[in-house]
């Protein structure tokens, strides 16, 4: 596991988007993470980071003609832009709407969990700079697993078995 | 998060740009540049490429600053590349933030290498913009200031400044007006917290916040009144939802549901402008069933009968009337007050922003005092104050009615600071004095100055009470968007004869007056771009690391300031080394608050960052044991660990104990026996001397001498377990003010006119910061309004966008999320005018009308809506991009919304009113 998200302190200041659009040179129109807000204004609302799940068994990689979805040893999903030729098929088999295209025929993109920075030690961007310690990325899925028992995040369930546990919000 | 994620393509007002500087060193060279849309500026890249490779300091620096949004003073790292900001960093140790940004923080890297930023000086001639070189910008200004003093007295320049620069330049503005012989000086803490400041003073000597960012996770009580963290604050919830995860009950009171509310465990809705009866009906219920803390009471306050004498009449239920608020909710909330400590309060513009602006703190800070829970851990009053130096700037007084560090305007004030002065360069009180102009038989030195609230009036009203009106402003690091009554200023800039605006984009101060000539704009560098101290809400003194030079042909404040000196012939003044002698400068004279915050130390806090605990900001090993962070103020002497909770006096001074001040001091006070009015000793229970005792001179003696002593450290008389300026008491009755215990006034526009007969707001003041201020004549005036304007209209932040929003609209990211102005209004409401989610509405008041779009939202009840304050670059309806410099417009322009609210203001301090005015709604 590596996301963990305590949606009781999500704020949707927006910090964790900015620092992915920054850091990854993500262009006007794609968003590598989204911040859902529920029952915006009333009593309940919520607001939920919601980015790739790096499932244990992704859809996208399963249904992706090209084979340009492949996940790595320690379970980073990643998508080679040089083989894929924009059909969308990943985007109508994963469950969460995750995979990003600019216009019609543009390649899939989405969250790389910051992969450059994750082999060079570093933090994921969002995790890295989220304003209220709302968004933890694990370094490593031990040091994640770690966080998410500790404040109580359960992981999201689903036929994919996404790699993400949130607490305040069942997904 | 996105106001309307997909309506950025079809969003005709914004434009689109690829980042450029960020992929600079990486690609590194000027051809990689070309066809992405920056060939217009061909020499500055040019110029930005040549400073890359000229670096010394090659390969990747990683350095240490603060961020330059909000007032929590959040630590970030520079990642510094050949030169260039190639990206940013968390700086994980930072006791503040640990690592954490928001929106604003995270697009710093962006923001810095914005593309309209303003390049080089420009001169607005024949109708058209010019480029104009840094020596002929400076010399005619200069020559026009001249000849200003010369025909129509030094009072007609008014020398609008900022927030957004160091201490350093702050304190520099200050001595500059003065030095040209005026007090019409002013900046934004003006219209963002002087009611907080008066309305605390007044209270309890000083009026910064009281306690600290992360002193809230020690709270069992946050409640939060006219103030949303999650978007002016967002690091700040970090604390305050830790406290939370703590236990600590967390109520948010605000007519507006926000997305602090989302988080608390309480939310209350109340009406625009009644925060007074609000809080005296807490009060009032506290009383009754005896709840007060009568111990505190007794020993460290004054006024409590005569306070109570007021407050007896708002009872729940009267004040359920008034505010909207359950009777039987006021009574749970003051259970929730009487049986939970500590307990703190927190506000911002929803609180300050008011015709009783100053009362409405004065209520906060007595509900603090009735409750006993001020000068403890976990309680006090936070004020979140808004820039990230405001406080800096708020503490150099840029301000029309101080001195540097809230000395008054007296002749004993004029001469502590023209001491400090004539020890970097020869000046005497005498010469000062010649430099000032007289009015109705007295020198202007000792005159408070217009404000920024109304300063255009000092331009349009001819019985100013100042020799003439003004002629010239400087726009100096403030958003003129951010002040009401736009229309009203924007005659004002065509009047003067010319607008000086220095900024590091172009501004509203390039664009809003519509005139062929008059206009010069001068580009400042970021804060970025220079080095110096900067002050966070909580009186935490940080050192700024310079990341970059200076950017295209930028300049510090620091350096047009000491330009400028020099041509009108006081350049020694401000010719100093470096930024560090500026602040010595300031520990020397700067007594009041006793900011003895040397460079050195401050310095050595940075570099020593982890040894500091997230806890309560004290380091708990290394070089800097026993220091609080930033060393808040008052920070005696070069030992003394700073003050991170004021009016805390169960531990020593030494530790940072502190007390109220023996301030208060009725006619009848001696040296030694300050009394009240009515002749009650103002003398309260210190830490070691439960007797008090009044303040004192270095010797120890009673008299204000601590306020004046430039050389003593006081380390004598804080070994006696004394507090220099004394231990007194806080005032329930502040008898020196127009309202000395705060009482209900409906604001200027109300919905209610039932209640204007028992709630009238004041008089009329003739001459108020030198005009005419009207309040119960317009009142009455409009007394029937809601008949035709039937909703209640409040402006306010969104999280994504700062003040008047030139940076942060100019950020590509920051577009995107938040691309377009609009107003939340009610789905009744919507349903009722016809208007769907991002339809464009006219909203509309006495003053005109502007054109956003329609945020449908429950946000807001039916009464009310609710427009941001970030936007400009249309009136209504109309862009004026085509009066910017070319290619200095902002990525997203849009209305005002402070072209329509209410030409109200605080009767203390022309706080402007934002949040209480009537308005009607229809679809375009």
């Amino acid at each position: 596991m590596r996301f963990v998200i305590d949606v009781g302190k999500c704020i949707d200041c927006g910090g964790c988007w900015v620092a992915c659009k920054d850091i990854n040179d993500v262009e006007t129109g794609i968003e590598r993470i989204r911040i859902v807000t529920l029952n915006e204004g009333k009593t309940g609302e919520k607001s939920v980071p919601i980015q790739c799940f790096h499932c244990d068994h992704p859809a996208c990689m399963l249904v992706c003609p090209q084979e340009a979805i492949t996940k790595r040893d320690d379970g980073i999903v990643l998508v080679n832009q040089d083989k894929c030729v924009g059909c969308r098929y990943c985007l109508w088999a994963c469950p969460y709407g995750t995979p990003q295209f600019k216009k019609m025929g543009s390649v899939m993109e989405k969250c790389t969990y910051c992969v450059e920075r994750i082999d060079s030690g570093l933090r994921p961007a969002c995790g890295g700079f989220c304003a209220t310690k709302a968004i933890f990325v694990g370094k490593s899925a031990s040091e994640a697993d770690a966080k998410a028992s500790s404040i109580g995040a359960a992981r999201v369930k689903g036929p994919t078995n996404p790699d993400a546990a949130y607490k305040g919000v069942t997904l | 998060m996105a106001t309307k994620p997909d309506s950025i393509v079809g969003c005709s007002n914004i434009k689109m740009s690829r980042r450029t500087f960020s992929k600079l060193t990486a690609i590194g060279t000027a051809a990689a540049l070309g066809g992405i849309g920056l060939s217009k500026y061909d020499h500055t890249i040019d110029k930005l490429i040549e400073q890359a490779s000229a670096t010394t300091s090659s390969g990747v620096n990683h350095i240490k600053t603060i961020c330059s949004h909000c007032a929590l003073g959040c630590g970030l790292l520079g990642k510094v590349e050949n030169g260039v900001l190639t990206g940013i960093e968390p700086w994980e140790d930072h006791p503040i933030n640990a690592g954490s940004l928001c929106s604003k923080g995270a697009a710093i890297r962006e923001i810095v290498n914005s593309e309209t930023r303003l390049k080089y000086p420009m001169k607005k001639s024949g109708g058209k913009w010019h480029r104009i070189s840094w020596e002929e910008a400076l010399d005619e200004i200069a020559a026009k200031m001249k000849d200003i003093k010369a025909t129509d007295g030094p009072d007609s320049i008014f020398y609008l400044g900022s927030a957004k620069v160091t201490n350093e330049e702050c304190y520099l503005f200050r001595k500059f007006a003065a030095f040209n012989g005026t007090n019409n000086v002013d900046h934004q803490a003006r219209i963002c917290h002087s009611t907080t400041v008066a309305g605390m003073a007044n209270t309890w000597s000083f009026g910064a916040m009281t306690n600290s960012w992360n002193d809230m996770r020690h709270s069992k009580l946050i409640f939060f009144c006219g103030e949303n963290a999650a978007a002016s604050h967002p690091v700040a919830m970090q604390h305050i939802l830790e406290g939370k995860a703590r236990g600590a009950k967390f109520i948010v009171a605000d007519p507006r549901f926000t997305k602090s509310a989302a988080l608390a465990d309480m939310y209350v809705r109340f009406r625009p402008g009644t925060d007074i009866p609000f809080i005296w009906g807490i009060c009032n219920e506290i009383v009754k069933n005896n709840w007060h803390d009568t111990d505190f009471i007794e020993k460290r306050t004054y006024g409590f009968d005569q306070w109570w004498d007021v407050v007896k009449d708002y009872t729940p239920e009267v004040v359920e009337d008034i505010t909207w608020v359950k009777a039987d909710t006021i009574r749970e909330l003051a259970y929730e007050w009487a049986h939970t400590s500590p307990a703190c309060i927190c506000w911002a513009m929803g609180a300050t922003q008011h015709t009783v602006g100053t009362n409405n703190i004065r209520s906060f800070a007595c509900l603090e005092l009735l409750t006993g829970n001020v000068g403890k851990s976990g309680g006090g009053c936070n004020a979140f104050r808004g820039h990230d130096n405001v406080q800096g700037a708020t503490d150099m007084c840029v301000l029309s009615h101080w001195l540097p560090s809230y000395y008054g305007l007296t002749e004993g004030s004029w001469k502590h600071w023209v001491g400090v002065w004539n020890e970097h360069a020869p000046i005497t009180y005498d010469n000062m004095k010649a430099e000032f102009a007289e009015y109705n038989g007295k020198s202007l030195m000792h005159v408070p100055g217009l404000t920024v609230s109304r300063w255009y009036e000092g331009v349009l009203d001819s019985s100013v009470a100042q020799p003439k009106p003004v002629k010239m402003v400087f726009v100096w690091g403030h958003s003129l968007n951010s002040i009401t009554e736009m229309k009203r200023m924007k005659e004002a800039m065509e009047k003067v004869d010319l607008v000086v605006g220095i900024d590091p984009h172009a501004t509203v101060a390039s664009s809003l007056a519509d005139r062929p000539d008059g206009i010069i704009v001068l580009p400042a560098s970021t804060v970025f771009e220079k080095d110096g101290s900067v002050s966070n809400s909580a009186r935490q003194v940080q050192w700024r690391n310079r990341l970059i030079d200076p950017l295209y042909e930028s300049k510090s404040d620091y350096w047009i300031m000491k330009e400028l000196a020099t041509r009108l012939g006081f350049g020694p003044h401000f010719t100093y080394n470096s930024p560090e002698d500026v602040l010595r400068e300031i520990n020397r004279g700067a007594n009041v608050i006793m900011m003895r915050e040397s460079p050195e130390r401050i310095k050595r806090q940075q570099e020593h960052s982890s040894d500091f605990s997230i806890e309560d900001c004290q380091a708990k090993s290394g070089p800097c044991k026993g220091e609080y962070w930033g060393l808040p103020w008052p920070c005696w002497n070069d030992e003394h660990p700073g003050t991170p909770l004021l009016y805390r006096n169960d531990i020593p001074i030494a530790e940072g104990g502190s007390e109220f001040r023996t301030r208060f001091r009725g006619k009848d006070s001696t040296a030694g026996n300050p009394v009240s009015d009515d002749g009650i000793s103002m003398l309260g229970a210190g830490y070691a001397h439960p007797e008090g005792y009044d303040e004192m001179n270095s010797d120890g003696t009673p008299g204000s001498g601590w306020k004046y002593d430039l050389d003593s450290d006081w380390k004598g008389i804080i070994a006696e377990n004394k507090c220099p300026s004394g231990a007194g008491k806080a005032r329930f009755m502040a008898w020196n003010l127009p309202d000395p215990i705060p009482v209900h006034r409906e604001p200027i526009e109300t919905p209610r006119p039932d209640l204007i007969d028992k709630y009238p707001t004041y008089d009329d003041v003739d001459d108020h910061f030198r005009v005419k201020c009207l309040f119960k004549t317009i009142q009455d005036e409009r007394k029937n309004l809601v008949d035709t304007y039937p909703i209640i209209l409040s402006s306010g932040r969104q999280v994504e966008h700062m003040g008047g929003g030139a940076e942060t609209r100019s950020c590509k990211y920051l577009v995107e999320l938040q691309p377009e102005n609009y107003v939340e209004i009610n789905p009744g409401l919507a349903s009722e005018i016809g208007a769907r989610h991002w339809d464009y509405v006219w909203v509309e008041t006495l003053r005109g009308r502007i054109k956003v779009r329609a945020y449908v939202t429950e946000r807001v009840n039916r009464e009310t809506a609710f427009i941001p304050y970030h936007w400009a670059g249309w009136m209504e309806g109309k862009s004026y991009e085509d009066r910017y410099p070319s290619g200095t417009a902002e990525l997203a322009l849009g209305d005002s919304v402070n072209i329509i609210c209410v030409d109200g203001y605080d009767r203390s301090t022309n706080m402007q009113e934002t949040k209480a005015c009537l308005c009607k709604i229809y679809k375009v």
